[in-house]
């Protein structure tokens, strides 16, 4: 595709790219070592910049809500098990021989399927899973109960939630158990789809912290 | 036969049930509380869910939690183990209004062995000699004081709700008695929300012998011979052993077969024990029924070679027992040491913290049931009890021999345990004449008794 736009057009882009790398890039990586975040973007007229911390430079991120002593640090893996310890088991199956994860119903008739379970318990919630910016100052909203999940209108991605806002319900016994924002921010989106059974603790919704979103 | 069985319990009885569903073929679902997420039960198991926080009532003994992960687990029926919902008839009607089976004696069986007065009454009505005690719950302080009067002191006071030794006082005046009373109704009122109490004549120097019962729905009962349990501290069992050391086989012969007749007749179903006391003279007294399995079941299935959880849980599912008396053979003898985290020297402190070295003892009649593993971190939230150290042998002499070794061979470090009182015990001539009784520790204060095996 030939370039539609004009060489004076394209004159002020390459100005624009040369003042944000000579100027904003290092004033915004200062600003970055100085803050307790992950990632910065700015935008300005037509372009937008975001940076990122290095994985593993960043600060404690994907911690629980609720208190998970020996569970919420990372390198948990370690902790209270001396080699030769039997592996925990780290999901809850299906309940349902036939059933697989995508092929059941949510209506109940047959049978709630059952996701992973668990910080640090299954066997795909590594750090990706808590954090998929790599970076970004998140927060998981976890079950009140044991029981069926059922995300409400607030728990879809973009919406805007303060801390205690309801997310949705876990369904124990027919009582709803209230799912809540654990601080003020952003949904990114639900980890465990509608219907889903989970257990006490669960990770239900991941939401990105507001003040990072303000770009304070 | 059930397909699959929600563990609602923890520690060694949660790996006990675990273990009875896997020789039996049937799928076991672990539900723990956060704070036993590492826990051996947990790892062990096929499947595992938590269940709520570390705090009991929020998990092991909140009966919509427990059910919920049942239901959503597809389990078919709970097994609650011994303390926590085991004995709570109400979630017992729960479990099965929301189709699962209670492995345990059914609801109304339950509901009908409730109360220890009016069980008491029920089996004293089939046969079962009962101590003197007041005649029914106490009214007030006036009809407490009459009622002791009459039986005669000293007198216990004891909860109705009660279970494991708590909330009960020995009086031996009427001034004793009304200033015991009023702490007794409190003590029962925030430990079992129900404050009644009765009397019973206290036998001085009493054992405390049990008879352990399996009775199928179709009426059909088996005794499995009884167990000592007079070595206690403050209630609390500490030893068990069978057979009991100074009844005769007459009497024990005697007592076995009027407690599963009374059983039987009175219409109990699924395992169950029944307690009684006996006095000096070998006379005894049915004080009450625990309607679950026992801590200190091993004892039994070592002499009669009986899994008592799988009958139990075979009994729940509706089968026949499938066995009659006679099949019923007890060999040799059985005791079962209770390893506690808590500190003898410090009036029993319990204690908490990562097991840094755990070694279990072997050899020929030792059993080790124990949750424990090198690492584990025993959380302080529920009982000490990190295990049972079970010693059998053809006779009495070899079992507590086999004991003596096998505690010498035990490594339990990091935390603080009873091993040394176990080890005085296992040394000392009272008992090892069969002449300990119920209040015996208490009474001579479990330092003086360590400080004496030291002597000796």
């Amino acid at each position: 595709m030939p370039d539609a736009r004009d060489a004076a057009a394209r004159s002020a882009d390459h100005a624009g790219i040369h003042r944000l790398v000579d100027a904003l890039v290092p004033a915004l990586i200062a600003k970055l070592g100085t803050l307790n975040v992950g990632e910065l973007e700015v935008r300005e007229g037509d372009w937008r910049i975001r940076l990122r911390r290095p994985a593993g430079a960043g600060p404690t991120y994907g911690r629980r809500a609720t208190d998970r002593p020996s569970r919420a640090h990372p390198g948990h893996e370690q902790h209270g098990h001396a080699p030769g310890a039997p592996e925990p088991h780290r999901t809850v199956r299906a309940s349902h021989a036939a059933g697989t994860p995508g092929d059941q119903s949510t209506n109940g008739s047959s049978g709630p399927s059952l996701a992973p379970v668990g910080p640090g318990r299954s066997g795909d919630a590594g750090p990706d899973r808590e954090a998929p910016e790599g970076g970004a100052l998140t927060r998981i909203a976890t079950s009140p109960a044991v029981g069926v999940f059922q995300p409400g209108p607030r728990a879809v991605g973009g919406t805007r939630v303060r801390a205690g806002d309801p997310l949705g319900v876990v369904d124990m016994l027919g009582v709803p158990q209230e799912v809540v924002s654990p601080v003020d921010g952003i949904v990114v989106g639900v980890i465990v789809d509608a219907g889903t059974a989970v257990e006490y603790g669960q990770e239900l919704v991941h939401l990105e912290i507001a003040t990072l979103v303000e770009g304070r | 036969m059930f397909r699959k069985i929600l563990i609602a319990n923890r520690g060694e009885i949660a790996l006990r049930i675990l273990r009875a569903c896997r020789t039996l073929d049937v799928e076991a679902v672990v539900a723990y509380s956060e704070a036993d997420r590492d826990s051996l039960p947990v790892q062990l198991a096929d499947e595992a869910i938590c269940i709520g926080p570390a705090d009991a009532r929020r998990s092991y003994l909140s009966a919509p939690a427990v059910i919920s992960a049942a239901v959503v687990t597809g389990c078919d029926a709970v097994h609650p183990g011994y303390g926590f919902l085991s004995e709570d008839e109400t979630f017992a009607e729960v479990v099965r209004a929301h189709d699962l089976t209670f492995i345990g004696p059914p609801p109304e069986v339950l509901d009908r062995f409730a109360s220890k007065e009016g069980t008491r009454r029920l089996l004293g009505g089939y046969g079962l000699p009962t101590i003197p005690g007041s005649d029914g719950m106490l009214r007030d302080d006036e009809h407490a004081l009459h009622e002791a009067e009459r039986i005669g002191y000293p007198v216990l006071i004891k909860p109705s709700a009660g279970g494991g030794g708590k909330g009960m006082r020995m009086v031996r005046t009427p001034r004793e008695l009304e200033s015991a009373i009023k702490v007794c109704r409190s003590e029962a009122r925030s430990a079992f929300g129900d404050d009644s109490l009765y009397l019973e004549k206290w036998l001085e120097d009493n054992r405390h012998v049990e008879v352990q019962v399996a009775v199928d729905r179709y009426g059909h009962g088996v005794h499995l011979g009884e167990r000592d349990c007079s070595v206690q501290r403050r209630h609390q069992k500490i030893l068990e052993e069978a057979p009991a050391p100074t009844l005769s086989p007459a009497a024990r012969a005697d007592l076995c077969e009027r407690a599963i007749r009374a059983v039987v007749a009175a219409g109990y179903e699924n395992v169950g024990t029944l307690e009684f006391l006996v006095d000096a003279r070998s006379d005894f007294y049915f004080i009450e029924i625990n309607c679950r399995i026992q801590v200190e079941h091993p004892v039994t299935e070592m002499l009669t070679g009986i899994d008592l959880v799988a009958t139990q849980i075979r009994i729940a599912a509706g089968e026949p027992l499938g066995f009659s008396q006679a099949d019923v053979q007890s060999r040799g003898h059985a005791i079962e040491l209770r390893i506690n985290a808590e500190d003898p020297a410090n009036d029993f402190r319990p204690g908490a913290g990562v097991v840094e070295a755990y070694q279990a003892p072997g050899g020929p009649g030792i059993r080790m049931d124990s949750h424990l593993y090198p690492g584990y971190e025993v959380p302080p939230y529920y009982d000490s009890l990190l295990g049972k150290l079970i010693a059998w042998g053809p006779d009495r002499p070899t079992a507590i021999a086999r004991g003596r070794a096998a505690l010498d061979e035990l490594v339990v470090d990091g935390l603080t345990t009873n091993v040394e009182i176990h080890k005085a015990l296992l040394a000392s001539e009272t008992f090892l004449d069969g002449r300990m009784t119920t209040n015996l520790l208490d009474r001579i204060g479990s330092a003086a008794f360590l400080a004496a095996a030291a002597r000796s």
